[in-house]
């Protein structure tokens, strides 16, 4: 019915205007909350989840208490919520929409027979030309021959038959990746203060290191789930450089990371979960350790350090410079992040080899984009003589060049022009490098010349 | 200052000890082993190694290490100014060139922390490891940069990076005079370099002097480069060796200098600019001309015309030696 028609049916209903894109946020905002009972949860259509509780229902109590928490909890949000538990995921959703008690590996059967064809996840038009046959439930499906069935109605409604029924095994793809090892605690009053949370930070590490040191691995990425009791969830990540296992070493780079995140985590009424995750880890040698107990060295001690730069400031504040075979001076070495293994990260990049007299001078600082000069110069080819650049007049005293650098013709495009760099010195002393791109005469346009780095 | 009271008192208490065992009086034991520098008989170590006995690194330039009083102090803050920005790369590159005395002087390559707001990498460019790498010996490996956003974010990575004797220097770059890096905040620095036994550079660019608690400044501005020279003699016209006008502003000598130092890539380290035009003590001897000359209209003297000279364009012809090893695009 259109809305003009409810409306004279009750004058005083309130029309909102519908927005999936919403509804889809809050959805997943509700899978990450679920996070709390099961890394495994997946969005099922626009208004399901489902999650897979295999080995997490004995720390809530048993599977039906867990149930039952779960739609309190829910309801307590402001959601109405159907919950439903099976054996298997086709099981559970028809249990879930059809409000069965439990269904149990070996009762789906009985479980499924006397619903409608709806708590099978078939296409209407299959289930309308099946109730036209007359198969209006389950159990007459189930009773029906295969074969036939298969041939008139097609394949999926067998997949569908069997998924439901456990013959075929179905799993949920999860939303978040599952992490190798992780340490969680629970609280019955809720925690806001980030020194508790630090605290909390150095226990839960302790926790992991037992477990990591058994595998004879460090972790490399850490998050931090912080659960607040009305439902939000906050993720902290911290990277490193190495693998590390100590729990004051992983303490200290939280402590950066909250400090650097102060304001943005909003502690609300308190956290209630606290869960540290190692999402992923890499193999660590064990060194012997000295009578004084301390291992760290300073190859370390610097790498620590760049771990609690970047946790503060985020993963680009350290960089290395890497250097790449190419002749474009601006392509010749490239700022990589501090940790990453840069040797054979991708074509062209090399170790660096020992820079020799002969090869031609390079600027000690280097324009990212290159500023636009206006110069005065002799024609065609000469070194310039004078330049006009950000609003200051320099007259050139000498002049070394053109060191003609041509695009690299593999990666550009075919009329990216040739630039013929001049080294120059002012009359005051001061060395630049400025070239010019394209040559007088013949090209379409008129060259132009630009500031690339400046000299010692 | 509690901690060494109470540790005198036990070394003091044991001497004494040892001294009855042995039979002897406690002034007559023989002290620590020393090492000839060492005349206190007590060595510092960082991580069972103990640093380098000399505090100064000599910078190579008699009259800047007179002037400093031995050298520069490596385990101190330095201070590096520049007048304006358009300076920047004189004065950061005298800043390298100390920071290449540094990484020479260093057998283990330790890695180097340039550290800049994203202002001044902007206005004065970002490091360049291919220009570094050859003209001051600083390869990739041993160089790493860190750009930040805002001053407060630099200032407490410096803060951090200080503290590690795990770089070889710390090198800070900022421009003008921000209230943040005020007398304290510089004290700081400076404590935690002599603490690491690491040097910490200063740069600042376009900026004015102020008090601060480094113990030594320079106040470095563009020199013209003397020509290159060959075996013919000076190339006129090229562009040889980096060189800087230093200024010393304030050194543990109180003595102030200029002079004009220029940076040898090959040898990696300073020379001093011998002014170009000396004094001879002695007039050379040369036959006296008729002083009586013809009166007449005095014309305009032309100056000296070496500088002048050495600085005019080149012309075409001039340029064909290096023509020759210009590749065909």
């Amino acid at each position: 019915m259109g809305i003009g028609d409810a409306r004279a049916m009750h004058p005083s209903i309130d029309v909102v205007e519908a927005e999936p894109e919403a509804d889809r946020r809050l959805l997943e905002a509700l899978a990450d909350w679920c996070d709390r009972y099961t890394p495994l949860v997946a969005i099922d259509g626009t208004d399901g989840l489902y999650l897979d509780i295999t080995g997490c229902a004995h720390l809530f109590g048993g599977e039906e208490a867990m149930l039952e928490e779960l739609v309190c909890r829910l309801s307590d949000q402001g959601f109405d919520t159907r919950a439903g538990l099976g054996s298997t995921p086709g099981a559970a959703w028809a249990a879930a929409r059809f409000r069965l008690p439990p269904v149990g590996s070996g009762e789906e059967a009985m479980a499924l027979s006397p619903l409608p064809l709806s708590a099978l996840r078939i296409d209407r038009d299959v289930r309308a030309s099946l109730e036209s046959v007359g198969l209006r439930t389950v159990g007459s499906v189930l009773a029906a021959p295969r074969a036939p069935l298969a041939r008139r109605f097609g394949r999926p409604l067998i997949i569908r038959l069997d998924q439901a029924l456990g013959r075929v095994e179905e799993a949920i793809t999860p939303r978040l990746p599952v992490a190798a090892l992780s340490a969680e605690r629970h609280f019955a009053e809720p925690i806001s203060h980030t020194e508790d949370i630090e605290r909390l930070v150095l226990m839960l590490a302790a926790t992991l290191k037992g477990d990591l040191e058994r595998r004879g691995e460090g972790a490399r990425r850490l998050q931090l789930a912080l659960f607040r009791v009305d439902g939000a969830v906050s993720r902290i990540g911290v990277g490193t450089s190495r693998p590390m296992r100590e729990p004051r070493l992983i303490g200290r780079l939280f402590h950066e990371r909250l400090t650097a995140l102060e304001g943005d985590i909003d502690a609300g009424y308190g956290f209630d979960l606290v869960r540290l995750a190692v999402l992923s880890s890499a193999r660590i040698e064990d060194a012997q350790t000295d009578l004084a107990g301390d291992t760290i060295d300073a190859s370390e001690d610097l790498a620590l350090f760049a771990d609690r730069i970047r946790a503060r400031l985020g993963d680009n504040a350290v960089l290395v410079p890497v250097m790449v075979e190419s002749h474009v001076p601006e392509r010749a070495t490239i700022a990589a992040t501090f940790g990453e293994k840069p040797w054979g990260a991708g074509p062209g990049v090399t170790k660096p080899t020992p820079q020799s007299r002969n090869s031609p001078e390079r600027p000690v600082r280097l324009f990212r984009d290159p500023e636009p000069v206006e110069v005065t110069a002799e024609l065609p080819e000469g070194p310039p003589a004078r330049f006009h650049w950000r609003r200051a007049l320099h007259r050139v005293a000498a002049a070394e060049g053109p060191e003609r650098i041509a695009p690299e013709w593999w990666r550009d495009k075919a009329d990216a022009p040739t630039r013929d760099y001049f080294r120059v010195e002012d009359e005051a002393g001061r060395r630049y490098w400025l070239f010019r791109e394209g040559f007088y005469g013949g090209a379409k346009t008129f060259p132009r010349w630009f500031m690339h780095g400046i000299f010692a | 200052m509690a901690v060494h009271a109470v540790a005198q008192e036990t070394i003091f208490g044991l001497r004494q000890k040892i001294a009855k065992i042995e039979g002897r009086l406690a002034e007559r034991l023989d002290g620590p082993a020393a090492t000839p520098s060492e005349a206190a008989g007590v060595v510092l170590r960082h991580h069972g190694v103990a640093p380098a006995g000399d505090f100064f690194l000599p910078t190579g330039v008699d009259a800047l290490d007179r002037t400093l009083g031995g050298g520069l102090p490596k385990a101190a803050l330095t201070e590096i100014h520049g007048a304006e920005t358009r300076d920047a790369g004189a004065v950061a590159g005298f800043a390298l060139g100390l920071a290449g005395l540094i990484v020479k002087g260093n057998k283990p390559a330790l890695p180097l922390l340039w550290i800049g707001t994203s202002e001044i990498f902007r206005e004065a460019g970002f490091p360049y490891a291919v220009g570094l790498a050859r003209d001051f010996g600083i390869s990739p490996e041993a160089l790493l940069y860190s750009e930040t956003a805002k001053l407060a974010d630099a200032l407490w990575i410096a803060e951090e990076a200080a503290r590690l004797s795990a770089l070889a220097a710390v090198i800070i770059e900022l421009r003008g005079n921000p209230e943040k890096l005020d007398l304290t905040a510089t004290r700081r620095l400076h404590r935690r370099a002599q603490e690491a036994g690491r040097p910490v550079l200063l740069i600042r660019q376009a900026a004015s002097a102020e008090p601060t608690a480094a113990l030594v400044r320079f106040v470095v501005a563009p020199a013209p480069a003397a020509p290159r020279s060959t075996l013919a003699g000076p190339l006129a016209g090229s562009i040889g060796s980096p060189a800087f006008t230093v200024t010393i502003g304030k050194s543990r000598s109180a003595l102030t200098g200029k002079l004009i130092v220029e940076w040898n890539s090959h040898d990696a380290a300073f020379q001093e600019r011998q002014p170009p035009n000396t004094r001879r003590l002695v007039p050379l001897s040369r036959p006296r001309k008729d002083l009586a000359a013809a009166p007449g209209t005095v014309v305009a003297f032309a100056p000296a015309a070496d500088e002048i000279a050495a600085r005019r364009q080149p012309s075409r012809q001039q340029h064909a030696a290096d023509r020759g090893s210009r590749r065909a695009g």
